[in-house]
C-alpha cells in the first residue's frame, strides 16, 4: 500500500526493483502474486500500476486511517465518518479483508501524507496501524523519503548525536529541537553567523529571510555546480560529483548503504577531502576554549 | 615505554591473585619482561586488572542505531560529554552516541567489546560506526541462524555446502565469528510466526528444524575453526517455563563447543506470567557438568533501558504487553529485528525473577572461566552499570538489603536468598575479562603475560566496590594512559579482530545466482571491503594440523 506518495514518477525503480515486478522465492509470479494499493488525493501515474486505487479527500487522511484502525478491531464506524473521507463501507470492508488476509503487507508513506495537515500526527497514525496490523498478519511501515542520501545524513548523525537533524551543538554536547535548531529555523532567526553547506542547495528552496541571513554572513558552500546557493555564497569549492566522480557511501531508504564506484575521474577534489583538509587546518589553530574553562561531562543535563 | 610498580595484580590467565608483581610495557603496547626508562606508575594500594572484555553487547549498526532515534527522551536527560580539545561531544544513556560508547566502557576499564549481532547486509554500516568508537577493540558476531540461503542448504542436507555458504559469509560482512539468534524463529516472523519447539518444521520449509539449524551450525563453527564458537540466543527467549527449550537446545549441543548468550533470559520455570520463577539452579547444573559450553548472564538491573534484539517474534510480544514504542526491521532473508524501550520494576514479579535470575547464574555456576558479567547491553541494563552487579556479586549482606525490598511473592521463586556465594576479586577479574577473552578466542586480551596487549586497568583499593570498579585511577590501552585520575587523556583509535574461514573457491560463483535471486543489492557490492575496516587485525583460525 503506498499512501500520499507517487513512486512511478518520483521513485521509478521502486516497482521494478523492489516492490511489484521481482520474482522471489514465495511469490514466483512476481506482479501477479501481488496486491498494490494507492492512496492519494489525486489520481497520480501511479494509479495505473495499482490494483485499487482510493482517492481519499485531501486532509483528511488521518481520519481514514483511524478509521481503518478501529474496522480492524471491529469497532463501530459510523456511514458519516466513512463519507467524510471520500470513501464508502464496500470498498473499506474489503480493503480491511484484504490487508488481513495478506501474507506479508507493507506501508509506504510519502511527502503527501507526512507533510500535509497533521504532518506528523499523519505519520505516527500509519505506523500505529502498521502495528496493530500484527496482531492479524505480518505488517511493516516505511518512509518514501525525498533528496538523494538523506537516509545517510540521518543516519551518521544519529550514530554521532543521538538524533538524525535538528541539533544544535552550542552548549558543547548536542541537543535537539526540530522547529527550533532545524537549519531553517537558525537562518530566519539570523542566530549563526557563518554557514558552511555541503550537498544542499538551501538557497534554492528556503524562505527568503533564510536567504538573506545567507547572503549577510560568510557563507562557504561546497557543490559540483553553481547553484542558487553558489552564487550568494562567499565561497564556492567545486567539488567532484559523489557517485560519479568521488566514492562513497549512499543510504537507501531503508537504511542500506551501497558502496558508490566512481565511473569517471574529476579534476576536483571530493567534499571529503576538502573538509578533512579544512578540519586538518583548524586542528592546528589553537582549541577555542580555553583548557579547563569547561566541565569534560555533566551527569544530569537541565 | 611504562612500568607499573608496586600494585596487586589480578591475572587470572597466569594465576596470579593478588601478588604484588610489576608490569612493564614496551613501545609497541605490549606486555614484556623489563624495560629501561620511561615513565613509572606507582600504583602501591592499588589493583591491577587486565581491561575488561565484553562478551556480548551491542554498541552499534543498524538496530542499535534505531534504537538511539526511537529514544530522543532519553538522551534529553542523561549525562552529556562536552567536546573538549582532544575528545568528541556525545550523550550516554540507554543508547549511547558512538563516541560515549568509546569513553563510557574505557571510563570503567573495559577495553574490548564484542557486537554481537550483525546482518550482513548492514555489515559496512556497522563497521563504519564501530569506526567512530573510540580506545576499545572490537570483535561482531554475524547473525546467520535465519539466513534463507544457508537454510536451504541445510533442509537439502548439503553439510559442506553450508558450511562454505556460513564462511563466505563471515568474510563478505568482515567478521569474527557467528551468532545464531531464535535459530529459525526470526525467519518464521516474516510469515508472522515464532519457532518455539526445537523439533517443529520452521515456518517456510519441510523439514528444517530448529534444532538442525543448532547442532549444524555448531559443528561447522567447529569445523571452521573459529576462535570463538557459535555465539547462541536460545529459542523461546524471556518465555516462562522455558527451561525446558534451553535446555533440549544444549542437548543438541553435545559434543561442541558453544556459548549461549545472555543465559538468564532462558531460565525460567513455571507455565505463565503468573506463575513465573527461576530455574537457574537447573541451567546451572548444566554448565557445572559440561565444561565445553560458557556462558553470560545477561543480567537485568531495575531501571529504564531499551531493548534490542534479532529476536523480532519476542520483540512484537513485548510491545503487545508493554504497549510502548515497537520498532520491527526485517532485513530481507538474513534476519530481522526489533525495539522496545523497556523499564524494569522492582515491584513487578516477573522483572524481579529476572533481576535474582542473572545473579543466580554468575553465583550457582561454580567456574567463573565459564559465566561472563553482561547485560546483554542494552536489552537487561546498560553497561556502564556493570560495577552495580560486581557489587551484588561481592557483596552478600548488599544482595541481601536488595532482595528485601522486592514484592513478599517473590519468596519461593527464587534461589538467591538461599546464597552466601561472594566474588573474590580474582573471580571478579576472570568473569569480566579473563574469561570472556578466552572463550572469544582473544588470546592477546585478559592476560598481563608477556606478549600480550598491555590493556590494562588499575583501581585504587576502596571498601566501596561499585564506586571503585565504576572509577578506575589508570586505564591502559595498548600501553598508552587513556584514563588518568578520572579524566580521559588519550582518544586513540580501536582495532578490529576479523577471521577469514577456509571456503571452497567456488563458493563465491556459487552464491551469485542464489544472491541474486533473492537480494535487492548487486552481487558485486555486497562483501565489505577489507579497506573499510579501521586498524584490521586477521586472528589465526583453531585448526587442527
Amino acid at each position: 500500500m503506498y499512501w500520499g506518495g507517487n513512486p512511478a514518477e518520483c521513485h521509478p525503480r521502486h516497482f521494478t526493483k523492489y516492490t511489484l515486478m521481482q520474482k522471489s522465492k514465495f511469490l514466483p509470479r512476481g506482479r501477479k502474486d501481488r496486491t498494490m494499493v494507492l492512496v492519494d488525493i489525486r489520481e497520480t501515474k501511479s494509479a495505473k500500476a495499482s490494483d485499487i486505487f482510493l482517492q481519499v479527500r485531501p486532509g483528511k487522511d488521518f481520519e481514514l486511517i483511524t478509521i481503518l484502525r478501529a474496522m480492524i478491531k471491529e469497532q463501530h464506524v459510523g456511514d458519516e465518518q466513512i463519507a467524510e473521507t471520500g470513501m464508502t463501507r464496500e470498498v473499506l470492508d474489503d480493503l480491511v479483508h484484504r490487508m488481513k488476509s495478506c501474507k506479508f503487507g507493507c506501508f509506504f508513506f510519502g511527502m503527501g501524507l507526512s507533510m500535509t495537515r497533521g504532518k506528523h500526527m499523519n505519520s505516527a497514525a500509519l505506523l500505529t496501524l502498521a502495528a496493530e496490523m500484527n496482531a492479524f498478519t505480518k505488517f511493516v511501515a516505511m518512509p518514501m523519503r525525498g533528496h538523494g542520501n538523506v537516509t545517510g545524513a540521518d543516519v551518521i548523525m544519529r550514530w554521532q548525536t543521538g538524533y538524525p537533524f535538528g541539533i544544535t551543538f552550542n552548549r558543547g554536547y548536542p541537543r535537539y529541537n526540530p522547529g527550533e535548531f532545524s537549519t531553517v529555523d537558525v537562518l530566519v532567526r539570523g542566530d549563526c553567523d557563518a554557514a558552511f553547506i555541503i550537498g544542499a542547495d538551501p538557497g534554492a528552496t528556503m524562505p527568503q529571510p533564510a536567504i538573506e541571513h545567507l547572503k549577510r554572513i560568510p557563507t562557504i558552500c561546497l557543490d559540483p555546480h553553481v547553484t542558487h546557493t553558489s552564487n550568494l555564497a562567499r565561497v564556492h569549492i567545486t567539488t567532484a560529483p559523489q557517485g560519479i566522480a568521488a566514492p562513497g557511501t549512499a543510504y537507501r531508504m531503508d537504511e542500506l548503504p551501497l558502496p558508490l564506484k566512481p565511473a569517471l575521474k574529476s579534476p576536483y577534489p571530493s567534499d571529503e577531502e576538502v573538509v578533512r583538509r579544512i578540519n586538518a587546518a583548524i586542528a592546528e589553530k589553537p582549541f577555542w576554549l580555553a583548557e579547563g574553562s569547561q566541565p569534560q561531562m555533566i551527569t544530569n543535563q537541565v | 615505554m611504562l612500568r607499573i610498580t608496586g600494585g596487586k595484580v589480578y591475572d587470572p590467565a597466569n594465576e596470579i591473585d593478588g601478588q604484588i608483581k610489576d608490569i612493564c610495557i614496551d613501545d609497541h603496547g605490549q606486555i614484556v619482561d623489563s624495560v629501561d626508562g620511561g615513565r613509572t606508575i606507582d600504583a602501591t594500594g592499588m589493583i591491577i586488572f587486565p581491561g575488561g572484555v565484553d562478551v556480548h553487547t551491542h554498541v552499534a549498526g543498524g538496530a542499535m542505531n534505531f534504537a538511539r532515534a526511537m529514544t530522543p527522551e532519553d538522551h534529553r536527560r542523561t549525562q552529556a560529554f562536552i567536546r573538549t580539545k582532544n575528545r568528541r561531544s556525545g550523550l550516554g544513556g540507554m543508547a549511547p552516541t558512538t563516541f560515549a560508547t568509546g569513553y563510557l566502557y574505557a571510563g570503567m576499564g573495559f577495553t574490548t567489546v564484542n557486537e554481537a549481532a550483525v546482518p550482513v547486509l548492514s555489515a559496512r554500516h556497522t563497521h563504519e560506526e564501530l569506526a567512530d568508537i573510540p580506545i576499545v577493540d572490537k570483535t561482531t558476531l554475524t547473525l546467520m541462524a535465519n539466513n534463507e540461503i544457508m537454510m536451504d542448504q541445510m533442509e537439502a542436507g548439503e553439510y559442506e555446502r553450508a558450511k562454505n555458504v556460513v564462511a563466505w559469509y563471515i568474510w563478505a560482512a568482515k567478521s569474527y565469528g557467528v551468532k545464531a539468534v531464535n535459530p529459525g524463529g526470526v525467519a518464521a516472523w516474516k510469515w508472522g510466526a515464532d519457532a518455539k519447539q526445537l523439533s517443529s518444521p520452521i515456518a517456510g520449509y519441510n523439514t528444517l528444524t530448529p534444532g538442525k539449524i543448532v547442532t549444524m551450525l555448531a559443528t561447522i563453527c567447529d569445523d571452521l575453526g573459529l576462535p570463538h564458537p557459535m555465539h547462541l540466543h536460545c529459542n523461546n527467549l524471556g518465555a516462562p517455563g522455558n527451561i525446558s527449550t534451553t535446555l533440549d537446545t544444549l542437548k543438541h549441543l553435545e559434543g561442541h563447543r558453544a556459548h549461549i548468550a545472555h543465559s538468564q533470559y532462558h531460565a525460567y520455570g513455571g507455565d505463565g506470567w503468573d506463575t513465573m520463577c527461576s530455574a537457574t539452579a537447573q541451567l546451572a547444573e548444566y554448565f557445572n557438568t559440561h565444561p565445553n559450553i560458557t556462558t553470560d548472564a545477561g543480567a537485568v538491573l531495575f531501571g529504564d533501558t531499551v531493548t534490542i534484539t534479532a529476536d523480532g517474534p519476542w520483540q512484537h510480544l513485548l510491545y503487545k504487553l508493554t504497549g510502548r514504542k515497537w520498532g520491527n526491521l526485517d532485513v530481507e532473508n538474513e534476519t530481522g529485528c526489533g525495539i522496545v524501550p523497556y523499564t524494569y520494576r522492582p515491584s513487578n514479579l516477573v522483572n524481579a525473577v529476572q533481576w535474582a535470575s542473572g545473579l543466580e547464574l554468575m553465583l550457582l555456576i561454580k567456574n567463573p572461566w565459564q559465566v561472563f558479567l553482561s547485560t546483554d547491553h542494552p536489552n537487561g541494563g546498560c553497561f556502564w552499570r556493570y560495577p552495580e552487579i560486581i557489587q551484588l556479586l561481592m557483596c552478600a549482606d548488599f544482595r541481601k538489603e536488595c532482595i528485601a525490598k522486592l514484592p513478599d511473592k517473590i519468596k519461593g521463586r527464587i534461589t538467591l536468598p538461599e546464597i552466601d556465594r561472594e566474588y573474590t576479586l580474582y573471580e571478579v577479574a576472570t568473569s569480566m575479562s579473563a574469561g570472556p577473552a578466552r572463550a572469544l578466542g582473544l588470546t592477546q586480551k585478559g592476560n598481563l603475560g608477556v606478549g600480550c596487549d598491555a590493556d590494562i586497568v588499575i583501581y585504587e583499593e576502596e571498601d566501596d566496590v561499585a564506586r571503585m570498579f565504576s572509577h578506575p585511577r589508570y586505564v591502559i590501552k595498548a600501553g598508552e594512559i587513556v584514563i588518568e585520575d578520572g579524566d580521559i587523556k588519550e582518544t586513540p583509535e580501536g582495532r578490529e579482530f576479523l577471521v577469514k574461514p577456509n571456503y571452497a573457491p567456488e563458493t563465491h560463483e556459487f552464491m551469485r545466482p542464489l544472491f541474486e535471486d533473492c537480494y535487492t543489492m548487486q552481487f558485486d557490492n555486497y562483501p565489505v571491503e577489507l579497506e573499510r575496516i579501521e586498524n584490521p587485525v586477521m586472528q589465526p583460525l583453531k585448526l587442527e594440523k
